[in-house]
């Protein structure tokens, strides 16, 4: 399998991971970035938010809404949906609060829209809050999500 | 071998969502296999790229948090008829996948 | 546990239990299908017969958890599959022919009484005496996999078509009795029927589950099963789920294809006449 060169353009990969690290990524066309590593290895939610967006400031407002069920079926596989209508859309985050690494799973954004859905795993019960950076602000949705003992399988 | 599939829909206030399946076991590192008792190393997709007629318009970053055979989601306001979506993933052990169709 | 008072079901199995000399007519199992659906829709009020089709996310009950089925529709997982399902029905045997030229009944009307036999005839076996009737190999497990997706494939292009199972034998309305037994007879440590849960308690919590009505159980099989999915195995077919219930109760399972849970397939699949076929559908 052919591996795809993320890097296009002419900034050199240890200056790009930087930049994309602190979080000084452009919001218009972002070169493809590394992984963001920081982040995935915070502890805290304040540390992920740091890493990956340069801030943990957030604005007031019900600009980002969540669909995600109140309930999982499902521990190891709960979809969560988060979308906006904000202009300008830079990244999303989604951090488990009760998950050994918080951060779960983001999406930088270069053209495409206000929205990211997908499934985690969640080991217990927890909030599960999800960030939009837009225009250079960070705007927050909030859920909790229960992880239930089931009681009938076959 | 293509294992990621992708489905594309119309969004109601235009545009198109596309949705990928990846096949992957998105492992931890932490599950104990039952038959040797040692860890399973970690093994899960980290990076995903979503371009529209070849240029990149999304990037997905994920962990083993992410559920095994990951669903991921996007929009794409911009996306019309004729244009073509690619996906493709990098994981951990440098294993990748990619996919394309086209929007109708 | 409340139980059903004033139905005519409850009066007419006791009458079935007692003396068994009299057996159910063709009118007396229609006056049941009203009785059993009555029952649900009154339970429920709000849905129609067609909002059974969705199990237990029909439910009101069931709301905290719906999302979990709506999200996972939006790519249903077994999408994928259903490709795959349409090249397996359509390989060719060797002998040139496919399961395109079996003898299969409309989707809609299994399990079908053979009156020939005096057996009944489901999709999984028919699907396997084709196989064998053309030199081919049967599928060996047909609780998943395979059977499960050929089964997905050929019940799916009747979705929309309503249940219509034929039960104007006598031989057919014996295989009834004997479905309408099971469901209603207690099994297992727990000592529990299919009824305890389904009709008595449907739309009550087990823990953190919710219980599906059994009106319209079977409607939407095969599954493909978030549970089974984490596991490796994610299809089932209805006799599969029939066993994981009879474990669940500590009971012991019965053979899948065999009389009993056949027995009880047609006994369901008359309980839901009119609704329509929805295959194949995604639970947890």
């Amino acid at each position: 399998m052919k591996r795809r060169i993320f890097l296009k353009g002419s900034l050199a990969a240890g200056t790009l991971a930087v930049a994309a690290g602190a979080g000084l990524l452009t919001p218009t066309r972002v070169l493809a970035s590394t992984w963001p590593k920081a982040a995935f290895e915070s502890k805290t939610e304040a540390d992920a938010l740091n890493a990956f967006f340069g801030t943990s400031e957030v604005e007031q407002g019900d600009q980002v809404s969540i669909k995600a069920p109140l309930q999982a079926e499902n521990g190891a596989v709960v979809p969560i949906k988060v979308m906006t209508s904000l202009e300008g859309v830079e990244a999303i985050a989604i951090i488990t609060i009760k998950n050994p690494s918080p951060y779960t799973t983001s999406l930088q954004v270069a053209g495409a829209g206000g929205l990211y859905s997908t499934r985690i795993k969640m080991g217990q019960t927890s909030p599960v809050n999800c960030y939009v950076k837009a225009g250079g602000k960070l705007y927050l949705a909030s859920q909790e999500i229960k992880v239930t003992v089931g009681g009938c399988g076959g | 071998m293509a294992s990621t599939k992708m489905k594309i829909k119309k969004s109601k206030g235009g545009g198109y969502e596309v949705m990928v399946l990846a096949k992957h076991p998105m492992e931890t590192g932490l599950r104990k296999d039952k038959k040797t008792g040692e860890k399973v190393p970690a093994h899960f997709i980290q990076t995903m790229e979503f371009a529209l007629n070849g240029e990149t318009v999304a990037q997905a970053n994920l962990g083993a948090g992410v559920s095994k055979n990951p669903l991921i989601g996007i929009s794409i306001p911009s996306a019309k008829s004729g244009d073509t979506v690619t996906v493709s993933w990098v994981d951990n052990k440098g294993e990748s996948d990619s996919a394309e169709k086209a929007v109708k | 546990m409340k139980k059903l008072v004033s139905l005519t079901l409850a009066a007419g199995l006791a009458v079935v239990g007692a003396s068994g000399a009299q057996a159910i007519s063709e009118s007396e199992i229609q006056q049941e299908i009203e009785a059993f659906q009555g029952f649900f829709l009154k339970r429920f009020p709000g849905l129609t017969i067609e909002d059974f089709q969705d199990g237990v996310n029909a439910l009101p009950q069931y709301e905290h958890r719906r999302a979990n089925w709506e999200l996972a529709m939006e790519f249903p997982p077994y999408e994928p599959e259903m490709e795959r399902a349409a090249e397996e029905w359509n390989a060719p045997f060797k002998n040139g022919k496919s399961l395109n030229d079996c003898d299969m009944a409309p989707g809609n009307t299994y399990p079908v009484f053979d009156a020939a036999t005096g057996d009944l005839r489901t999709v999984v076996g028919d699907i396997n005496a084709c196989l064998k009737a053309n030199g081919e190999e049967v599928v060996k497990n047909v609780k998943r996999g395979k059977m499960a997706r050929l089964i997905a494939h050929y019940r799916s292009q009747f979705n929309g078509e309503r249940v219509a199972v034929d039960f104007s034998d006598p031989g057919a309305q014996a295989w009834y009795e004997k479905g309408r037994q099971f469901y209603w007879a207690k099994r297992g440590q727990l000592n529990f029927s299919c009824a305890d849960c389904h009709v008595h308690n449907s739309g009550n919590s087990v823990r953190g589950d919710v219980l599906s009505a059994g009106l319209g159980h079977g409607v939407g099989f095969p599954v493909w099963r978030t549970k089974w999915q984490v596991a490796g195995k994610p299809w089932g077919t209805m006799h599969r789920r029939y066993g994981g219930c009879n474990k669940q109760v500590r009971a012991h399972p019965f053979k899948a294809q065999g009389e009993e849970y056949k027995a009880l397939e047609f006994y369901e699949a008359v309980m839901n006449t009119g609704i329509p076929l929805k295959v194949p559908s995604q639970r947890q």
